[in-house]
C-alpha cells in the first residue's frame, strides 16, 4: 500500500484534535474500506479537486463527537445539534487543509471544498470504486473514530 | 479596539471570539462571509477572515477591502485551513497583513495581533 499521501492526514488529524479539542488520538492499523464494514453517527466530508482528486471524511460515533465538540467550545454538548454539526465540518476542514500543505510538496495539488456533514445512526459513506478508500482508525479514551482518505493523481508528475 | 471575525463556521467564530475575549479584546462583531462583512467595517481596527466561505470568499473580500477608499488600510489577518505555500503567497499578495493556519493556539493569535498593531 502506497501510504505517502496518508501520513499528512494522520498528522493533520492529530494536530487539529490535540490543538483545538485537547485530546491525543492514538493511530491504530490502517485498512482498506469494504462495503458497509464501517459506519458512524456523524461524519464530515471534504472534496479534494485539482491535479489530485478525492475525499477525506472523519467519522464519529455520537459519544466521541460530543466529547470533542464539548472540549472545543468549553461547553457541554448533550445531543447532536447544529453547533455539533458545524464543528464536525470544521474539523474535517482542518484535516484536509492541514494535509494540503504537505501534499503539495509531494505532487498532490488540489483545492478543498466546503464541508458536507452527514448525520444518522450507523450511516455509511460510499465512494466511487476506482480508487481504494484507506481508513485510518484513531483511539481516544472514549472510544474509536476513523478518517477515510480517497486520493489519486489526475495529472502525471514528471 | 474593535475587531470583526468573518467565518462561515459558527464554531470557529465562537472559538476566535472566546480567544480574543480571553486576550482582553471584547469589542468584537461577527460576519458569516465576505459580503456580509463589507457592510460592517465602520470603526473596525483589525479584520480576521477565513478563506473558504460561500457568497464571498476571503480572498475576494480582501481584494475588495484593499480597493475601497474608506477601509483600505485596516490590518487583515487571514485565519484559514489553507496551509499550502502558494496559498499563503496568494493571500499576502492580495493584501493580507498576516496569516494563521487553523488549528491555532491563543499564543499564535496574540502574537499575530501584536505584529499587525505594531505596524
Amino acid at each position: 500500500m502506497n501510504v505517502e499521501y496518508i501520513n499528512p492526514f494522520i498528522k493533520s488529524t492529530i494536530n487539529a484534535l490535540s490543538t483545538m479539542a485537547f485530546v491525543n488520538p492514538q493511530r491504530s492499523k490502517l485498512y482498506i474500506k469494504t462495503d458497509f464494514e464501517q459506519t458512524s453517527d456523524i461524519s464530515g466530508t471534504i472534496g479534494l479537486a485539482g491535479e489530485a482528486t478525492g475525499f477525506v471524511t472523519i467519522n464519529f460515533p455520537e459519544k466521541i463527537a460530543l466529547t470533542i465538540v464539548s472540549n472545543m467550545l468549553g461547553e457541554q454538548m448533550k445531543n447532536i445539534t447544529p453547533v455539533v454539526k458545524d464543528a464536525v465540518g470544521e474539523i474535517a476542514n482542518m484535516i484536509a487543509g492541514g494535509a494540503k500543505g504537505e501534499l503539495i510538496e509531494k505532487g498532490y495539488s488540489f483545492k478543498i471544498s466546503l464541508p458536507v456533514v452527514s448525520i444518522g445512526k450507523n450511516h455509511y459513506t460510499n465512494y466511487a470504486k476506482e480508487n481504494p478508500c484507506i481508513v485510518i482508525p484513531f483511539i481516544i479514551p472514549e472510544g474509536e473514530f476513523t478518517v477515510d482518505v480517497v486520493l489519486s493523481r489526475t495529472v502525471n508528475i514528471a | 479596539m474593535k475587531f470583526i471575525v468573518i467565518d462561515d463556521s459558527s464554531t470557529m467564530r465562537r472559538i476566535i471570539c472566546n480567544t480574543l475575549e480571553r486576550l482582553g479584546y471584547d469589542d468584537v462583531i461577527e460576519a458569516e462571509n465576505g459580503l456580509e462583512a463589507l457592510g460592517k467595517l465602520r470603526d473596525i481596527d483589525v479584520i480576521f477572515t477565513d478563506w473558504n466561505m460561500p457568497e464571498m470568499d476571503g480572498l475576494t473580500f480582501v481584494k475588495s477591502v484593499r480597493a475601497s477608499q474608506s477601509f483600505s488600510t485596516i490590518p487583515i489577518i487571514m485565519i484559514t485551513t489553507e496551509s499550502g505555500k502558494p496559498d499563503i503567497i496568494e493571500a499576502l499578495e492580495a493584501g493580507v497583513n498576516n496569516y494563521i493556519v487553523k488549528p491555532f493556539t491563543p499564543e499564535i493569535l496574540r502574537e499575530k495581533i501584536e505584529k499587525v498593531l505594531r505596524k
